[in-house]
């Protein structure tokens, strides 16, 4: 059973279509990878799921209730929960602080340090002057507090050093063993792939490739000729 | 000396009005990021209907009952325009918005008041509450700033030790953010003009009787109070706060002055001048554009 | 464009003489009383229009201006000055604009709030110093007089309508003038109008005083046409409601300017005579005014589409593009046209730029190539000085940039195109090119245009989409033919086949146009096709340089942009 069911999605940016039809699916306990080059709509894509842009046409679903015409605030109520890239702390708050925004009723900030206990000891420290690592984990874990049936994240090892992609991607896999469905945009094809269940390819606002992850892993050219073309 | 000091205290409940109405405009920046030219206007509308109906026979103080909340849905109405039509707007269009509304306002204001029909403004508090060097110091003067002190010790507790404090901090900061997260945004921001609304409200009924207590003359003293709010550089309220204070002292300290007493409206304008060539030392790129 | 600021200015004077005439030969001497009301507002409202339509700043003061105007006029009408009314408007626009100035000055930078702010207490001051001084003549009754042929309400009608008349003129002609395209780009984008030379302050300040010497001269056509004046002609609430309706027409448009003065001069007369109040008529323009601001459309604008919506346009006017020569390409020295040694940036405790160094060689294309977040647009903005602070050394053609703004690089020769849209959409697609590149012909610039498919230089910027618009961004920074040109991603909403032609293109540009070009790009056939050389940014650093076959090959890259197990899965 699929948390997140999306058909024939359209988003358009500025008058331009930059979405057309697109179609995907996340499950419980599940990752989906969601690969392309830059400018291939990913972003966008996401977006238009959590309604930061509004979309043109096309069904979003959470375990059933259609939300594509909600508010933002209103779907991440309904457990669709949005990681934007480029690490939105709120700066000038602590890091404790900045989980306490969006904690649910029945949640407990012990959630977030058993998942990143590395937030712990920097827990007073205001977000705007944690390492970019540190970020990253806190804006998972911030929305990881407001209990989501499905975790969606923009290219979260985007200028991380290795070893905080491979605790990130870690962690992710195990929130995902727990029983959340995750939607992964990555540029870091093959780790986002060893770790992810689906994978999609977004070619031109399209999705080129819907399959599993492990094939697509094992066929390394078909991944280069994506990514840097020739 | 005495003599400078009697109209420098003369000032205060002017100070202390214009440094409650400025806190309430740094509030209002900060929290849903709109410099708000209908400040004065919002409270001006909650003070007329507090003179209505004193006018009409009803007994004072439920009077001002009703006109306190008279001026918070005004301010709800206001910020219901702005979240609902100008929430993705940039600064500088919701500060035309807000001039567009103050004009409106202005008008109505001016025609359900009869003009510059001379109205009865019953002084809340008269009378003096102690005296310093020799010098009475009115209640009212003694109680508007207490009341912006008290607001501005207010805000920084709600901000820093509530819940719906912490969203509010979290939504000037991050608006999308926020609401990715959950957050009422909108409820939140319509429930900042709420409160502003409030605290101008009683601001403008303490300080009319000193004015004349004309429609727009009291709409435009939003003037003194983003003179004072750009003093503390939008950012910081006890700058604010004591900056809103300065300006009430000064025009008090002008009007003793024969030949510079008539020019004091002119002094919000050199604060003004002032403030902005000492603030712009440094270029700066703006964020959004 | 000359030709299309005389075509506009005729239609103004031809419309202004047809329904001048009909009024004042068919209607009966108190209407045409009015619609000299209407043109003196109509001016103010011109005055308003350049500073809120054109550079998208508050002014909340202008009838303080006219007061300073129309208090001049009074002035040298009871010293005697000579010269008559004519004169005296004019000197009284004059005396105004150092009040603009002064008041333009402190609000220049940091939020363009300010200008709302200090606007609106400058009014307030004016206010209470015109009530104490008066006017001159207010109090000994000393009229001031009409010229003597315009005497008459008629006469005085033609006398205002030629001032109008003349201003819109001027001010079509100054509007499609390149002060006009920076005018609009300040509005836009401060940073774009900056990257293409202009000095934002300089932009800013000359609309203010403009507008100020405008407002000067409604003032004087007032006084002429009260003959004697008292404060509330000029009082603030004046000011805040011309704003309102100046937001609600769309009184940079000079059929805008019209239809406000009719709003403020015939809504009252209308109401009046239903029986009434008059002040609902300030109730209606916030409303408008608020109304406009939220689809961003004013009532000019509604008319304008209704308009080409009925007669439908014939496409761009003028001839179809000659397939005319590029423009000669400007000779730069040979040897480096950029080095950039030991570049660093930082944001807080993030190390955006680490010691890059990177050197773009006169006549050639070097491509700066990463992942997302590597540092590439940090890098771009450092070099054309939109960064506060950077260290290392960036130098042009052997002259270091330090503490060089960034209008003066780009006028140096360091221009870039935006990842993001930045063009004024109010412009036309050659208005654009001539901000971009001053002092080029016509046919240059329709060259300039065809060589990278953009279209018809008459075509509003508005109509064009958004990947074309990207074309065009880099067109301009080609037209101005700098000596380096850093293209920020133009490929993107391209085609694939676009995408190769562009690639073609931009191989070609240091050939004929002069300039050497640092392309920053994701689209990797796009880089093979058009750089000799290439770098790769990963965490701010250079991780690898050299031809793009033999750089895009290793294995560093490989991994830079597939993630640390590339090898593993590879293998």
């Amino acid at each position: 059973m699929s948390s997140l069911v999306v058909s024939s999605l359209s988003v358009s940016r500025g008058g331009l279509p930059i979405i057309t039809e697109a179609s995907l699916s996340a499950a419980s306990g599940e990752i989906s990878v969601i690969l392309g080059a830059n400018g291939a709509g990913k972003t966008t894509l996401l977006e238009g799921l959590s309604g930061v842009i509004p979309v043109e046409g096309g069904m979003i679903a959470i375990d059933g209730a259609e939300i594509q015409s909600a508010r933002p605030g209103v779907r991440a109520r309904a457990g669709l929960l949005h990681v934007e890239q480029g690490r939105t702390v709120f700066r000038q708050l602590s890091t404790e602080d900045n989980l306490r925004v969006g904690l649910h009723a029945d949640e407990r900030l012990e959630t977030a340090y058993a998942l990143f206990p590395e937030l712990v000891q920097r827990k007073a420290v205001r977000a705007g002057l944690l390492s970019g690592g540190e970020q990253q984990m806190l804006v998972i874990a911030r929305a990881l507090l407001g209990r989501p049936k499905v975790l969606m994240i923009d290219e979260m090892s985007a200028g991380l050093a290795p070893v905080v992609v491979t605790r990130l991607m870690t962690a992710v896999r195990k929130l995902a063993d727990k029983g959340l469905a995750v939607v992964l945009v990555e540029q870091f094809a093959a780790l986002a792939l060893a770790i992810g269940n689906r994978a999609y390819v977004m070619r031109r606002g399209r999705v080129v490739y819907d399959g599993d992850c492990s094939t697509l892993r094992r066929a390394p050219d078909e991944l280069h000729r994506l990514y840097l073309g020739g | 000396m005495n003599e400078l000091l009697t109209s420098a205290v003369a000032g205060l409940t002017a100070g202390g009005t214009y440094a409650l109405l400025g806190v309430c405009a740094v509030f209002t920046y900060r929290l849903v990021a709109v410099v708000n030219f209908t400040g004065a206007a919002i409270g001006t509308a909650g003070t007329f209907v507090l003179i209505a109906l004193y006018e009409a026979g009803f007994p004072l103080w439920p009077s001002v009952l009703a006109g306190v909340v008279a001026g918070t849905i005004v301010g709800v109405l206001v910020g219901l325009v702005m979240t609902t039509w100008f929430s993705e707007a940039n600064a500088s269009t919701k500060a035309a918005v807000t001039v567009a509304l103050l004009v409106g306002m202005i008008a109505i204001g001016l025609r359900l008041t009869g003009g510059q029909h001379p109205h009865v403004m019953p002084d809340l508090f008269p009378g003096s509450a102690f005296r310093l060097a020799g010098v009475e110091v009115t209640i009212a003067s003694a109680l508007t700033i207490g009341l912006a002190v008290l607001f501005t010790v207010l805000a920084d507790r709600f901000l820093n030790a509530t819940r719906t404090g912490l969203h509010l901090r979290a939504l000037s900061e991050r608006p999308m953010a926020a609401e990715l997260l959950g957050v009422r945004v909108q409820l939140l921001s319509v429930l900042v003009w709420a409160v502003t609304g409030t605290f101008t409200t009683f601001a403008l009924m303490i300080i009319a009787p000193q004015r004349s207590p004309n429609f727009m003359t009291l709409s435009l003293l939003v003037v003194p109070a983003l003179a004072a709010a750009l003093v503390g550089l939008f950012r910081s309220f006890w700058i604010t706060l004591a900056g809103g204070i300065m300006l009430g002292v000064v025009e008090g300290l002008a009007s003793s002055f024969d030949g510079v007493s008539q020019y004091r409206g002119a002094i919000p304008f050199v604060v003004v001048v002032a403030v902005l060539l000492w603030s712009q030392r440094e270029a700066r790129w703006d964020d959004a554009r | 464009m000359m030709r299309a600021s005389v075509r506009a200015s005729l239609a103004i004077v031809v419309t202004a003489v047809v329904l001048g005439g009909a009024l004042i030969g068919l209607l009966s001497s108190y209407w045409v009383f009015l619609g000299t009301a209407v043109l003196i507002t109509g001016v103010a409202l011109q005055s308003l229009g350049l500073v809120v339509g054109r550079t998208g700043m508050i002014a909340l003061c202008q009838m303080s201006f006219a007061g300073v105007g129309a208090w001049t006029v009074g002035y040298l009408n009871i010293v005697g000055a000579p010269g008559g009314l004519s004169v005296w408007v004019l000197l009284g626009g004059l005396a105004a604009v150092p009040f603009g100035v002064a008041i333009g000055l402190p609000a220049l930078r940091l939020r363009g709030i300010n200008l709302a702010i200090v606007t609106l207490a400058f009014a307030t001051a004016f206010d209470t110093i015109l009530a104490t001084i008066t006017f001159p003549g207010q109090t000994s009754f000393q009229a001031v007089p009409r010229p003597e042929l315009f005497d008459s309400d008629e006469g005085y009608f033609v006398f205002v309508l030629g001032f109008y008349v003349t201003i819109a003129v001027a001010l079509e002609f100054v509007s499609r003038s390149r002060l006009g395209a920076a005018w609009l780009t300040v509005r836009h984008s401060e940073r774009a109008a900056a990257a293409h030379g202009v000095s934002i302050a300089a932009a800013k300040l000359s609309a203010f005083a403009l507008s100020a010497f405008v407002a000067g001269i409604s003032g004087g056509l007032l006084a002429g046409y009260l003959g004697t004046l008292v404060s509330e002609n000029f009082s603030m609430m004046q000011s805040l409601s011309l704003f309102a309706v100046a937001v609600m027409a769309g009184a940079h448009y000079s059929e805008g300017a019209v239809i406000g003065g009719l709003l403020v001069t015939m809504f009252p007369e209308i109401l009046r005579r239903l029986g009434l109040p008059q002040d609902i008529g300030n109730v209606l323009f916030a409303v408008g005014a608020t109304q406009a601001l939220s689809t961003g459309e004013t009532m000019s604008e509604t008319f304008r589409r209704l308009a080409r919506k009925l007669v439908p346009s014939r496409g761009p006017n003028g001839k179809p593009p000659q397939p005319a020569s590029l423009p000669a390409p400007v000779m730069h020295a040979a040897g480096a046209a950029l080095s950039i040694e030991n570049l660093g940036v930082r944001y807080g405790s993030v190390v955006a730029l680490d010691k890059v160094s990177l050197a773009v060689p006169a006549g050639t294309v070097v491509g700066l190539i990463g992942p997302n977040g590597a540092g590439k647009s940090t890098f771009i903005d450092a070099v054309t000085g939109f960064l506060p602070l950077y260290y290392g050394r960036i130098s042009l053609e052997g002259k270091l940039l330090e503490g060089v703004q960034a209008h003066r690089r780009a006028r140096l020769g360091v221009r870039r195109s935006w990842q993001t849209n930045r063009i004024a959409p109010e412009l036309t697609v050659g208005q654009y090119l001539r901000l971009a590149a001053d002092g080029l012909s016509d046919a240059d610039i329709a060259a300039v245009l065809a060589w990278l498919d953009c279209p018809h230089p008459d075509t509003p910027v508005a109509s064009v989409d958004a990947g074309t618009r990207r074309l065009l961004d880099v067109a301009g920074v080609l037209a101005s033919r700098p000596a380096v040109a850093l293209l920020d991603e133009p490929a993107a909403g391209q085609s694939y086949e676009e995408t190769l032609r562009l690639g073609k293109r931009i191989a070609e540009i240091p050939k004929l146009f002069g300039s050497a070009v640092l392309l920053v790009e994701h689209d990797m056939d796009l880089v093979r096709a058009a750089c000799s050389h290439i770098a790769v940014l990963d965490f701010g650093k250079v991780i690898a340089s050299g031809p793009p076959a033999q750089v895009l090959a290793e294995t560093v890259v490989k991994t830079a942009y597939l993630g640390v197990e590339a090898e593993e899965a590879a293998a």
